[in-house]
């Protein structure tokens, strides 16, 4: 039913939400024009995934709301999941919904069916077919038979957008809509994702984009909407604009200034001193963290980044190698001997390695300290949780009580709070994991500024980052890392973003393709 | 300052100065759905007794003394075994073999001193030993073999029901029973039954470990995470083990509680203890503290159940109208559990 060339793909207006009497979102009015990439942009906490739930039909937007999809209007109460699928939005969710143990074809089937012969049989040749040509009209080069696991990451993705795109005829209006997409995607796969959209584009589809990546957004978005504590704050075009200004929006403030990279004393005492060290893939890795320094360590998955750091909290083995903390020889068997000593692991996988979530915010940010309220005969619980909360406020943790249990809580928030886990323990040496992954660009910048009031102190710290743009803002030094050694150290005017990323990569391995 | 460990916490005079939107910090959720969900265990156990203390065809039977104290006698030792499986359930591992060690703690007692002559005193010793060496050994198993518990402690359970069997051919154990040890299962203080008060006490002293101690905040770590209870710098291996060692320590107290209340050891194998204790800890989930076990949940758990079956029984209701009720109540908390787990889903602001 095509009710002539309609001007917008959607229209929202005077969409509000409230969950227990707390407004969320606060007569939200937003239009995307057919045909254009579509940016969503907000920090935590700011409505942003309300909003894009309430558009696929899994939350009701409160009465008063209208959702118009060319021309056909909706009343908030009658708005469902079928009838977003019926007006052709097509949502892939940052997790994609695939099951990594299931072929490709086997993963279109979970959501299309299994095609049957004679009504009762699988017909696996009519699957394989059907998933090829839905590859091969996204434009996705990888067999239907592969395991989705075998897939590299970018890949992944694109599956997931094919499978969502699949039954969609040339003409119809559909609008794929894309929540943060890139999130788990190393800097350099993202590229493959974003001409994925522009062949989505070039066929007539609307796409909606929600990115913490701004750069990203400048890049491939026409419009973008910014959202502010549940008000739509901002609407206009890409043109002109700079990531600053993007930031500005969403904060509600002017942009910080980057800091200028002020190098520490040379002769400054080191920290961390580290010769020989061959674990895992390492091989024989030598590295001097000094006060009052951020380190950056790059490398690609497999570099041994990761492992670096594990080893430094006494949680992978040293097969070899020297260590030195403050000065002194130290044996690191357990992460306890590492906090023993000062060091602080903020870890990669936070859902799987740091977040206790069915347990309250306090007793996650208390998770660390717990033996120090032991006062010999009880838990000081008071005294516990008051600091706790305290803590909360100080390091700007948003939620509504400190008993909320720690998955209530949004990424950004999450990581405030592992990060004040550790932080309170005041340690020598602070390990950082992608310390922002999936994190929102304000929470981004406090966190930043965390991490450099931590380390102004006198302390330091060394931060693993897949995002080189983070490695330039934020280090002091950035150490490579190809094949498990040191290929090059990066500092003053040759540390940049594009400097890392053609070192990471002089060797490009092809990424094993079966 | 070269140390900092994680007992000297250094608090927030050089944290970060505040920064940003201040944050709303309010008490605990007062809504009235809030309420009802952490509270509705305990209005229906208040309910249910409010229900059969007034009906007619009940309720004077349900009202007297004898009764009350009848209901409280019978679950002391019941209570007792969910207190056990608290510990491990704590820690996020199942524990199916707290009835069995209870059984074989109660044996372990009666044949010490009926045919071995040991004086009382050191027969509660090596019947609670003996659950403490079972919980340790399971303990081993699962922390430091990583064998699944759920495996590990059914395995103990049928080895230890065969142990029991094989020791009393079939046959009760009642010759010699110390009157002291049978007086702390029939006789009351203040009319309150004397193995009520001992349920009591080992209910507040396991409270005290799992809410006032480092401990219990660590159990609760484990069974949250435990990968990242490891990277905060607890040692897992050993929370694991505890668990299973003060659960072997609390099933070994609740079978000479067992020989106290029956004045004997039977050969049964304490399979028939465990569900009503699995339930009762799955119902502590679904009260007060929302989505953990808790002490004073199971307490209403166990309550909960006895005084509707005792209702029940006292209405007329046929005898095998108990275990429906226990396994239905399992269900039911089992199901309650996952959909209020489920409905935590972030409505994230």
């Amino acid at each position: 039913m095509r009710s002539g060339p309609s001007t917008t793909a959607i229209r929202l207006t005077g969409i509000n939400k409230t969950f227990d009497g707390i407004p969320v979102l606060r007569n939200v009015d937003c239009s995307i024009a057919p045909g254009s990439v579509h940016a969503l942009l907000g920090g935590n906490g700011s409505g942003k995934s309300t909003l894009l739930k309430i558009l696929a039909g899994v939350h009701p937007a409160d009465q008063g709301g209208t959702i118009t999809i060319y021309g056909r209007a909706y009343a908030a109460g009658s708005y469902g999941p079928a009838i977003a699928r019926q007006s052709g939005l097509r949502f892939v969710h940052q997790d994609l919904g695939l099951v990594p143990d299931l072929t490709v074809s086997e993963n279109f089937a979970l959501e299309s069916g299994y095609p049957r012969r004679a009504g009762m049989a699988i017909s696996w040749r009519g699957l394989r077919r059907s998933t090829r040509q839905s590859l091969e009209s996204a434009h996705v080069d990888v067999d239907p038979q592969t395991l989705v696991r075998d897939l590299r990451p970018s890949d992944r993705t694109l599956v997931a957008i094919a499978r969502a795109l699949r039954d969609s005829d040339e003409g119809s209006h559909v609008t794929l809509v894309l929540d943060e997409p890139t999130a788990s995607l190393p800097q350099h796969e993202a590229g493959v994702l974003l001409e994925a959209i522009r062949r989505c584009q070039s066929r007539g589809q609307t796409i909606v984009y929600v990115s913490h990546r701004l750069s990203e957004v400048l890049e491939i978005a026409d419009r973008i909407s910014v959202l502010r504590d549940g008000v739509l704050v901002a609407e206009r075009s890409t043109a002109g604009l700079d990531e600053a200004q993007i930031v500005a929006l969403m904060t509600g403030q002017e942009a910080r200034e980057p800091l200028a990279r002020g190098m520490p004393e040379a002769d400054a005492r080191p920290v961390l001193t580290v010769s020989g060290l061959v674990a895992g893939p390492l091989r024989g890795v030598d590295l001097t963290v000094r006060r009052h320094e951020i380190v950056g360590v790059a490398g690609l998955l497999g570099s041994g980044r990761s492992t670096l750091l594990r080893t430094l909290f006494g949680n992978a083995r040293m097969e070899r190698g020297g260590l030195e903390v403050d000065g002194a020889p130290a044996r690191l068997r357990s992460p306890r001997d590492a906090i023993r000593r000062g060091i602080a692991l903020v870890p990669e996988d936070r859902g799987k390695d740091a977040a206790f979530a069915d347990l309250p915010l306090w007793e996650n940010v208390s998770a660390t300290a717990i033996r120090s309220y032991w006062s010999g005969w009880r838990m000081a619980r008071a005294t516990e949780r008051r600091d706790a909360t305290r803590l909360i406020r100080t390091f700007g943790i948003r939620t509504a009580t400190p008993n909320a249990p720690f998955t209530h809580l949004s990424g950004g928030n999450q990581q405030k709070a592992v990060l004040a886990r550790w932080l309170r323990l005041d340690p020598r040496l602070l390990l950082l994991d992608e310390p922002t992954q999936g994190v929102d660009a304000m929470a981004r910048a406090d966190i930043h500024e965390l991490i450099r009031e931590h380390v102004a102190r006198g302390n330091a710290a060394l931060v693993v980052s897949s995002d080189f743009e983070e490695l330039e803002s934020l280090c002091h030094r950035v150490i490579v890392l190809r094949g498990g050694s040191r290929v090059a150290e990066l500092t003053g005017p040759r540390l940049t973003e594009a400097a890392i990323a053609e070192l990471t990569q002089i060797t490009p391995k092809e990424p094993t393709h079966d | 300052m070269t140390d900092v460990s994680p007992d000297s916490a250094v608090l927030p005079d050089q944290a970060p100065a505040p920064r940003r939107t201040p944050v709303a910090v309010v008490g605990r959720d007062r809504s009235v759905a809030g309420v009802i969900e952490r509270y509705g265990l305990l209005l229906l156990l208040v309910g249910m007794v409010v229900f059969f203390a007034l009906l007619p065809s009940s309720g004077e039977a349900f009202r007297s003394a004898a009764n009350i104290n009848s209901v409280l006698a019978s679950q002391a030792v019941g209570l007792t075994v969910a207190l056990a499986l608290l510990f491990p359930m704590a820690a996020g591992s199942f524990d199916f073999s707290v009835g069995a060690v209870t059984a074989t703690s109660s044996v372990m007692a009666a044949a010490a001193v009926s045919h071995f002559g040991l004086p009382l005193f050191v027969a509660i010793l090596l019947a609670v030993a003996s659950g403490v060496v079972a919980g340790a050994v399971l303990g081993l198993l699962v922390a430091r073999y990583g064998i699944n518990p759920f495996i590990a402690t059914l395995g103990m359970a049928t080895l230890l029901g065969g142990a029991i069997f094989a020791y009393t051919n079939g046959l009760q154990i009642s010759k010699d029973i110390p009157e002291t040890l049978t007086d702390l299962g029939s006789l009351s203080v203040f009319g309150i039954p004397r193995i009520v008060l001992a349920a009591a006490l080992i209910a507040v002293a396991v409270w005290f470990v799992m809410r006032h101690t480092p401990l219990g905040r660590h159990l609760f770590a484990v069974g949250s995470n435990a990968s990242a209870a490891h990277l905060v710098g607890l040692n897992v291996t050993r929370i694991k083990f505890l668990s299973f060692a003060l659960s072997g320590l609390v099933s070994g107290v609740a079978g000479v509680l067992l020989l106290a209340r029956q004045g004997a050891a039977t050969s049964d194998n304490g399979m028939n203890m465990l569900f009503p204790a699995l339930t009762a800890v799955f119902l502590s989930t679904i009260v007060i503290e929302v989505g953990r076990p808790s002490v004073l949940g199971t307490v209403i758990g166990v309550l909960f159940v006895a005084v509707s079956v005792s209702g029940l029984t006292l209405v007329g209701a046929p005898s095998w109208v108990s275990q429906v009720f226990n396994g239905a109540a399992l269900l039911i908390a089992v199901g309650l559990a996952g959909i209020s787990r489920r409905g935590a889903d972030p409505a994230r602001l």
